[in-house]
Parts: C-alpha cells; sequence; structure tokens
C-alpha cells in the first residue's frame, strides 16, 4: 500500500479536514489499521476535543479512534477514565485542557478511545517532543475542526488532506477550493540563500534587494493600514513574517514595480488569501514560495454530507485527481481514484 | 505572613524569585505559601541546611547537579491525591500512577543524595512498601496500570480480549469489575502510607528549594549573615542584585554599600542620585532574604530578626489605588506609628516622608516623626532633604560628588545637615542652563524674590 509506506518515510502525521465531516476521522481509521505497529512505535494524539461519539455540531455519528496494541496515545484525563481498552499510564503532563490533564498510556489490548489532546499548537509540540524519550517512530495528529495549525510543517512533517461534500455540494466548487488549498501546501521552498537570510525574522515585513541586501519595511504586519511600498524598484523578494492577506497582496499586484516579485511566507498556515485573489496574484507574473513546506500525502474524499447529500464518488475523485495531479482516495470505499 | 504576600514589595523580592532555578511548580508554591520565620532557632536551622547544599553545588560535578534538577522536574503537586488517599477513597488509575511516580522518585532523589552523603540533610521517607504495592511485578518503572498479576482472573478476561477482538466489550466489563476491586485493595493498603508520601512530596519540594537558594547564592555572590544579638545590623558591601544586573547590562559598576544600624534612629541625608532609595531599598530587601532563608547580597552580614517589616516609599502602588501620594505615604506612616506602639520588634524604612507637601510643614512633620519614633523599641532608617534637627538620631550621609564622581558610600556625620548639590547635579546632567542660573541667582539673593524680570 503506497499510501501507507508514504506515511512511514516520516516522524510525524496530521491529518486535516477542510471541514467537519469530511471524513478525517475515517482516514486516521482507515491508517491506524494499516500502520506495521509490531516494527514501528506508533502514538496517536489530537489538537483539543475530538472524536467524540457523537458530532457536538450536527449530532451525526461519528466512528470512534480504535487502537491496536502497542500504540501510545495522548487524551485528556477525562476520556482515559472513559477508554474502552487495557492501557498503561507514562505520564500524566502539568499541562490541563478543558477536560483535565493530558494522559500519555501505551494500549496493552486494542480497543476504542476518545482523543482530546493539548489543546494548543505549543504543547501538541511539547507533547510530540516528550514522545522522543520512549522511542516513538511516528506521531500521528488527528487535527481539529478547520485547524490547519497542526498540519504547520513547525508541528509536523507530513499530512493528509480529508475533503468532501461537507465543504461543498457543488462539484466544481469543492474541486477548485480543495485545489487552493493544495496548491498552497504544495507551494516552493525559497532559495536556501533567502532562507538563511529569513527564517530568524518572526515579525515584520521585509525585503531583499537584487544585491541581496535586506531592508526591513517597518510594517508590522502584512495588516498594517499603512501600507507603502517607497524605494522598492529593486525589490527581488517580499518577506511577510506573518500572516498573508487579501489587502496586502492586492497592493502588491497593483504596484508596477512589484507584481512579478517573489513573496516568502513561513509555511502555507500563514496564508488567508481567497483563491480568486492568489491567482490573479499569479497571472500578473508574481510567485509566492515558503520557508517550510510539510509533505502532502494524499488527499481524501467523503462524497456525503451530514445533511444526506451524495455526490458520485467516481465523478468526484475523477475531477479532483485532475486538477490536483495526486492520488486521491474515497477511504469508505476504500479503493483509488483515477 | 507568606513569601507572596510581599512579592510585590517595591523593595524588589520578586526579582529574586524570577531568578530562582526552581524544576518545580511545586516547589514554587510551597515556597511562596511559606511563612517568615521570627526566631533565631528557626532561621539558624534553615542555614544549616542551606550551608550543606550550598557546599554540595560548590564541590559537586555540575552533570551531576543537573541529573537531580532533571528529576525534581518530575515532582508533581498531588496533594488532592494525599487527601483522598487520608480520606480512605478509592484511588483511580491516574491517582495511582500520580502515587507510584511520586515513590519512584522520592526513592532515585534519596539515592543520589546519599551518593553525596547528603542523606540526612532532608530526610525523604523510604518508600519501597510503596513502590512494592503498586509495582506487583518488581519492574522498577514509573508506569502504572492494574498489573496482571494482582489477579489471575483478569489475566484471563484479558487474554481472552486478545484472542475475540469482538467480544472485547463484554469482557471489559467483567474485568473492571475486577479492576475496581484491585483498586479498591491497593487504596486501602495505600491509606496507611498518606502521611509518609506526604511528607516525601514535601521534602523533594524542600531538597528543590534549597538547591535552588545554593545556585543562586553561587551566581550572583550572596553570602550566609549570622543573626545579630544585640539588636544591631551590620552590613559590609551589600549591594541589590537587580540594580547591580541593570547597572552591569549598561556597562557600568555597582557600588557596594557599608552600613550599621541599631535600635536608635539613622536619619540618610546625601545628594539627589546619591543612592539613598537603593540602600532603603536594599535594607528592606535583605531583611526579608534573611526571614525566607535566601543568601544575603553583602560580602557579610550580621542582621537582627524582625517581627514586622515596614518599608514606606512614595511611589507606593496605593497611588494606583485612588489615594494622592501625600494621603498614601501618610496612611502608611500612620500604620508604621501604631505597629511601634505593640510589643513587637519592628523595621521600618522610610524613604523621604512628606516629601510633596511644602517644606515648612514637610520639615515640621519629618522631625515630629523622629521625635515619636526614637522613643520606641524599633530600628528606623530614615532618608530626607529636608534641614532638620536630628536630636537622638545617628546621621548617616552619602558622600556625594568627588572630583566629578558620585560616590555612593555613607559617612557617619554629626549633624542632619543636608548638602546642597541639587544644582550641581542637575548642571552636570546637562539641565537647560537658563533654569539653573536662574535658581542659582534666586540662592544668591537669600531666596528673595528677584525684582528683574527678562522682560524689562
Amino acid at each position: 500500500m503506497p499510501f501507507i509506506n508514504d506515511i512511514l518515510k516520516y516522524s510525524s502525521l496530521s491529518i486535516v479536514g477542510l471541514e467537519k465531516n469530511t471524513g478525517k476521522t475515517e482516514c486516521l481509521k482507515y491508517v491506524l489499521d494499516r500502520l506495521p505497529v509490531k516494527t514501528k512505535r506508533i502514538a496517536v494524539t489530537s489538537i483539543g476535543i475530538d472524536g467524540e461519539t457523537v458530532d457536538q455540531v450536527t449530532r451525526t455519528q461519528k466512528p470512534e479512534i480504535v487502537l491496536r496494541e502497542g500504540m501510545y496515545f495522548g487524551t485528556s484525563e477525562m476520556h482515559y477514565r472513559q477508554r474502552r481498552l487495557v492501557s498503561e499510564l507514562i505520564d500524566v503532563s502539568d499541562e490541563s485542557t478543558s477536560l483535565g490533564r493530558v494522559v500519555t498510556a501505551k494500549a496493552l489490548t486494542g480497543g476504542k478511545i476518545l482523543l482530546s489532546g493539548p489543546s494548543s499548537g505549543s504543547s501538541l509540540k511539547r507533547w510530540m517532543g516528550s514522545m522522543g524519550q520512549y522511542g516513538i517512530d511516528l506521531v500521528i495528529i488527528d487535527g481539529a475542526l478547520s485547524r490547519m495549525s497542526s498540519a504547520s510543517p513547525a508541528v509536523s512533517q507530513s499530512m493528509i488532506l480529508a475533503t468532501g461534500a461537507a465543504y461543498s455540494a457543488n462539484i466544481s466548487t469543492l474541486v477548485s477550493n480543495t485545489a487552493h488549498v493544495v496548491d498552497l501546501v504544495n507551494l516552493d521552498l525559497t532559495a536556501e540563500a533567502n532562507m538563511r537570510m529569513l527564517a530568524p525574522l518572526e515579525h515584520g515585513v521585509w525585503f531583499i534587494d537584487t544585491d541581496g541586501v535586506l531592508h526591513d519595511l517597518n510594517m508590522l504586519s502584512s495588516l498594517s493600514q499603512d501600507i507603502r511600498f517607497e524605494g522598492m524598484e529593486n525589490c527581488a523578494t517580499l518577506y511577510v513574517a506573518g500572516a498573508l492577506v487579501d489587502s496586502f497582496l492586492e497592493k502588491v499586484r497593483q504596484n508596477k514595480h512589484l507584481r512579478q516579485t517573489e513573496i516568502v511566507v513561513r509555511d502555507f498556515t500563514k496564508i488567508f488569501v481567497s483563491p480568486q485573489q492568489f491567482k490573479l496574484f499569479l497571472k500578473a507574473g508574481g510567485r509566492v514560495s515558503v520557508l517550510q513546506k510539510s509533505k502532502l500525502i494524499a488527499v481524501t474524499v467523503n462524497p456525503t454530507s451530514p445533511s444526506g447529500y451524495v455526490l458520485d464518488s467516481d465523478t468526484l475523485c475523477g475531477k479532483l485527481t485532475e486538477a490536483i495531479g495526486l492520488p486521491v482516495y474515497d477511504l469508505l470505499k476504500s479503493k483509488k481514484c483515477n | 505572613m507568606q513569601l507572596k504576600n510581599i512579592i510585590d514589595s517595591p523593595c524588589g523580592i520578586r526579582y529574586m524569585l524570577d531568578q530562582l532555578d526552581l524544576q518545580s511548580g511545586f516547589a514554587r508554591r510551597w515556597l511562596l505559601d511559606s511563612p517568615m520565620m521570627t526566631t533565631g532557632d528557626e532561621i539558624a536551622v534553615n542555614y544549616e541546611v542551606l550551608r550543606r547544599f550550598y557546599d554540595f553545588v560548590q564541590r559537586v560535578d555540575t552533570t551531576y547537579i543537573d541529573t537531580l534538577c532533571h528529576k525534581l522536574c518530575g515532582l508533581k503537586d498531588i496533594r488532592t491525591t494525599i487527601s483522598n488517599l487520608s480520606r480512605k477513597a478509592t484511588l483511580d488509575d491516574i491517582e495511582l500512577f500520580e502515587v507510584k511516580h511520586l515513590a519512584m522518585l522520592g526513592t532515585y532523589v534519596a539515592k543520589l543524595m546519599r551518593q553525596h552523603g547528603m542523606d540526612g540533610v532532608i530526610g525523604i521517607p523510604d518508600m519501597d512498601e510503596v513502590i512494592n504495592i503498586l509495582d506487583p511485578d518488581g519492574l522498577r518503572i514509573a508506569t502504572f496500570y492494574i498489573y496482571d498479576s494482582y489477579s489471575e482472573p483478569l489475566k484471563d478476561l484479558r487474554n481472552q480480549m486478545r484472542q475475540h477482538p469482538e467480544q472485547q466489550d463484554e469482557l471489559l466489563l467483567k474485568a473492571n469489575e475486577i479492576e475496581m476491586a484491585v483498586r479498591e485493595e491497593l487504596s486501602t493498603k495505600l491509606h496507611h502510607f498518606a502521611g509518609t508520601i506526604e511528607q516525601a512530596q514535601l521534602a523533594l519540594a524542600q531538597i528543590d528549594v534549597n538547591l535552588a537558594k545554593a545556585m543562586q547564592m553561587q551566581h550572583m555572590g550572596l553570602n550566609f549573615p549570622t543573626v545579630s544579638s544585640d539588636g544591631a545590623s551590620r552590613y559590609l558591601a551589600m549591594f541589590h542584585p537587580q540594580v547591580k544586573a541593570a547597572l552591569e547590562n549598561r556597562g557600568k559598576a555597582f557600588q557596594p554599600v557599608d552600613i550599621t544600624f541599631g535600635l536608635e534612629p539613622t536619619l540618610i541625608t546625601g545628594a539627589n542620585m546619591g543612592g539613598k532609595t537603593v540602600v532603603l531599598k536594599t535594607l528592606t530587601l535583605c531583611q526579608y532574604l534573611f526571614q525566607f532563608g535566601f543568601g544575603i547580597p553583602a560580602s557579610s552580614a550580621a542582621i537582627a530578626l524582625k517581627d514586622d517589616i515596614h518599608f514606606c516609599i512614595g511611589d507606593d502602588q496605593s497611588v494606583e489605588k485612588g489615594l494622592s501620594s501625600f494621603a498614601a505615604e501618610m496612611k502608611h506612616i500612620d500604620a508604621v506609628i501604631k505597629a511601634s506602639r505593640e510589643n513587637r520588634k519592628l523595621l521600618a524604612l522610610i524613604d523621604e516622608p512628606a516629601r510633596t507637601t511644602n517644606p515648612t510643614e514637610g520639615a515640621a512633620l519629618v522631625t515630629a516623626l523622629l521625635r515619636v519614633l526614637a522613643g520606641r523599641d524599633m530600628s528606623l532608617v530614615m532618608t530626607t532633604h529636608y534641614d532638620i534637627e536630628p536630636g537622638d538620631a545617628r546621621c548617616l550621609r552619602v558622600k556625594g560628588f568627588v572630583d566629578g564622581e558620585m560616590d555612593y558610600a555613607l559617612v557617619e556625620v554629626q549633624d542632619g545637615e543636608v548638602p546642597h548639590e541639587a544644582l550641581n547635579i542637575a548642571q552636570a546632567l546637562g539641565i537647560d542652563s537658563e533654569w539653573i542660573n536662574k535658581a542659582r541667582d534666586l540662592l544668591q539673593h537669600g531666596g528673595a524674590p528677584i525684582q528683574q524680570s527678562d522682560n524689562h
């Protein structure tokens, strides 16, 4: 199974859904069922509350997460007490979530568990770091509802994106919006020289001129009210340390010196730009690249929406594959769409 | 009074706590909750323990200290679990894990301490029996679950679960019942050790705190004080660590100060910027550090014990509570006078009282305050800019400008006459000369209003 082998090349994987009920938990189940637990040490957690038996928003049935013997997991005290498997407690953290402290344990039998791990990106990173001492080969993060942050390359090396009818019941909207996210995840890394210069900069907006000299634009962020591009005729690369937003991108596009420039952001989770604005910028000759990148392993689809609407699986898979040039899987049909 | 009550004192004790390299949150809470020591015996015992840790930090390899610190990071606050255990509640797996984790940590730290002859300093009770209860297989690993070896039927059920996953839910229900019985049994056995476990947790916190204090002494160059028996406090080369660090950051050096004060009032006068307020801040800080058992920022210190410490400084926080600066100050000093009537050993450090009112009334208030407090059984150190009759007070004066450099040393003088250096200092600061010269003119005319103005 190429899908699974790809996952094993990385030490961390996050599974994120574009919307609730796009089959994220199904995808996690699919992956967990197929990983070689005998030879690899796997740890699973989730960011925030997840893995409810009934979806809190739409009241639809959600599959529970089934762990296999030997897997490590991180969940809240409350959900640990409700576990339906035999497990050995390894650690109780000092950090609290709304459901109590985060507990780390090892499954001694297979069984069901509700996952609710560290509630912030930084505590998730700390938790993942602590897994090193148990010799964990792969950490899997069940990303929370529309929180791409857990898929940030700063947190996990690889990701699987779940999309589906719950995101949009219109196939062409669904395909184009999914393709936009895939485009962002797959943005190229910037040149190594830029990377060395820009990686330490955590705030503000900067540019590198054609002679390779770095300049501070003295802007707090791309959200700044007062965006002015002066003395930037020789700008080669524009760096936005924080979020990249529509209004900023539009101003860059409308500046005749800048419209063909390269914009660098830290990673794709920092881009908050509409597909339209993004396309216009690329059309005008601009480029967007990143300092850090995570590997998109696969895209999965759930053609059924919680409202009962069902899209044709084959048509959907076909159109998505065509649009993104990556394998797309309908996991409920458990086959690769071509 | 507990440490947490004075943590925001303007003397800057928060800085000392921030610079204390504590490993566990529990030790920090324990330290903040610790009461101020007010007897010589308590303080002597405390410093005896700290001295052992100080020697230990000096002589032992840093990798060893690092190991100990790393272990102490694992100290958790399990007071809720301990109290559940004391009242005979049945613990759940997480609580049992916490107990086992603490017991193993205690045993490990005790072993580390024993290796360096530190076992008698802070005793960690023997936890072997507790560990044995929670480690039936003798694995000595700090993880926990209801082990198969607790119950043969449980072991069978779990094996069936592995062979027949389809029956898991049903088997789990049966297993849960056995697990509940095991937890009850374990909790009953552990109940007798609730006190021991609590003692171990406390001992580990004390080790964390003493280790951190000892390392702080080493880093900041702090020293052990002696308890003064004659009511006088004597400091040689005293410094304020926070001010010193701030100066060093700007490439400047802190000039340490020698000072002695007893039960007669001490009046400090001196030029502006002569460090008078810093002296009061440091004295307050040292007194607190002494009575909470920290190292003292001075090359040597003999400190008299006090029951109450009052530090009255103009920029008191009560100003933020809506009182005028004058009102806030008067209220604070009022509290000192009232406290001085009680039979308690008092230390009052008052910075430029009545400075915000007119000089005539201000000087009268300060003189009167000195007279009122002079007869009381207390230590008083006060700074002022007013020319007042010192009466029985000892007078110290900041040396002030010597060859263009500020000398912060304190010298004993016979009267309280204040130096008249404000204009020179302002000039040295580069303040507008029109203003300063006009002030000089005014002084030369004996304070009489100038007849001529620039407009004429």
